[in-house]
């Protein structure tokens, strides 16, 4: 393995390979990408694949849309062989209480002054867009066309084949087990394979993002929970959104496999890495989705599995040149939606490393708002 | 053709009973699964492949390789190897991956 680097990524997801192909396109030469597992491995490769423009904050609202306009010529920008499959088929939230429809309408007001297309619809509308939806149990809906889903391994692999091209090397299975600093700055990155000396680290590790930072000795607020989600047998298309609902507390998407893949949280969720699958998880997603969607409750499960969400007290992700240690970098926190957000990830850590004019403002997500209590507290997530 | 005699199990063969197979009565005997009966009534293509559309014959027999699945009294992807067959039954070829109401 090569003993010197000009900049370490740790971690081969979305973050890692998109932060990596970025800054290989600005030209920085002798990037390693060091991947635990494989790429896409950890929690890129067990999300749920839906990316939405509907949020409560304006950043999020900002950052989405531009990630999905990225991802609706990523196959050409990043001359993927491939296809991402990106389907923009729309996501309709689902509300059953009037506080959520409020919510929603205060939503649509921050997503309308960033331009997007964003409505409230009438149940009958909901109808019409999903005709198996349950609406007798529903108070309304909100709908946005350009929402949708994209393959996550795809994804993730377009953006690593176009950083590799660029020349960055990726390396896995490589285990992170130190981080060395000389006199305030990074030196080097010890691993399971051997020691790789740099002067710029980048903390891109998901799940592990918190064992990472405090190998340099910065606390991060940060905890990973386990969440899980099940696919069923397949059948003929019926439904095109992305159904989610806050309130009920669920997410599902039909495959273009013909596939459903549904997700949900639970407070019970253990936070100690596990990715473990539990019969809780299959009996209450099965309760909330025979409710909702009655029909997909004939369906088959066919798998279960989990990943972790890394996620901060404001649901939003940490952005971060650590003024502690020298040449540290963090894009993690991203509270179950680094996926949707790798386009971004790339551009503003590799703008923050290269010390350029930012061209998405992401200075809010610094880690010190925290501990100035300036948060930017999300209400929109499962 | 049906096993009339095998070294370790033992068929209990019930009444004779009849299904509606594709719009055409099938005998059966009660006990013996779908595909028990459309094989001994010389049904070989159960369907086709979903991608190259490739005839798909009797397989596994015990649930598992989806070659079998038909639409059985409207509900599609039933395991017909693996499903007791009754009387007046109705099932059908399936094309694709089922549709659900």
């Amino acid at each position: 393995m090569r003993n010197s680097a000009d900049v370490v990524i740790i971690g081969g997801g979305i973050s890692g390979c998109s932060v990596a192909y970025n800054l290989a396109k600005k030209g920085v030469k002798n990037i390693v990408v060091l991947e635990k597992r494989f790429i896409c491995g950890g929690s890129t490769g067990a999300c749920g694949a839906g990316v939405r423009m509907q949020w409560g904050t304006e950043m999020n609202c900002l950052f989405s849309k531009y990630s999905i306009e990225f991802f609706e010529h990523a196959n050409e920008t990043l001359e993927y062989d491939g296809d991402i499959e990106f389907k923009q088929k729309g996501y309709l939230l689902i509300a059953d209480t009037d506080r959520e429809i409020e919510q929603f309408k205060k939503n649509i007001e921050v997503q309308h002054a960033c331009g997007i297309p964003s409505r409230m619809v009438s149940l009958d509308e909901a109808r019409s867009i999903v005709p198996h939806l349950n609406t007798s149990i529903l108070k309304g809906a909100a709908f946005c066309e350009k929402d949708g889903f994209l393959n996550p391994f795809h994804t993730t692999d377009a953006y690593y084949r176009a950083a590799r091209r660029l020349g960055v090397e990726f390396l896995h299975p490589v285990t992170v087990i130190g981080l060395t600093t000389s006199g305030g700055r990074i030196s080097g990155v010890v691993t399971d394979k051997g020691v790789i000396h740099t002067n710029c680290v980048i903390n891109a590790a998901g799940g592990a993002s918190k064992q990472i930072c405090d190998m340099v000795g910065i606390s991060v607020p940060v905890i990973s929970e386990r969440h899980q989600i099940l696919v069923t047998e397949p059948v003929e298309p019926m439904q095109e959104p992305m159904v989610m609902s806050f309130g009920l507390n669920l997410y599902v998407q039909q495959s273009p496999h013909g596939s459903f893949i549904m997700g949900r949280g639970c407070d019970a969720e253990p936070r100690d890495g596990r990715v473990t699958s539990s019969h809780e998880f299959l009996s209450e997603m099965a309760k909330t989705i025979t409710r909702t969607l009655p029909p997909i409750g004939k369906l088959r499960v066919v798998r279960q599995w989990a990943g972790l969400y890394n996620i901060t007290p404001d649901r939003q992700p940490i952005y971060e040149k650590s003024a502690d240690v020298n040449g540290f970098y963090m894009c993690i926190g991203f509270s179950g939606h680094g996926f949707m957000f790798g386009p971004v990830t790339g551009v503003v850590m590799s703008e923050m490393i290269l010390g350029e004019t930012p061209t998405i403002d992401a200075s809010k997500l610094s880690l010190g708002r925290f501990g100035r209590g300036e948060m930017v507290f999300e209400p929109s997530v499962v | 053709m049906r096993i009339e005699n095998h070294p370790v199990l033992d068929f209990k063969r019930g009444k004779q009973i009849s299904f509606i197979f594709n719009g055409k009565a099938i005998d059966a005997f009660e006990g013996e699964t779908i595909q028990a009966a459309l094989h001994a009534a010389g049904v070989r293509v159960l369907g086709h492949s979903l991608t190259l559309h490739r005839p798909r014959g009797f397989y596994c027999a015990i649930g598992n390789c989806s070659s079998c699945m038909m639409v059985v009294d409207g509900v599609p992807n039933v395991r017909t190897c693996v499903t007791p067959v009754r009387e007046g039954m109705v099932v059908e070829l399936q094309e694709g991956k089922g549709i659900i109401e």
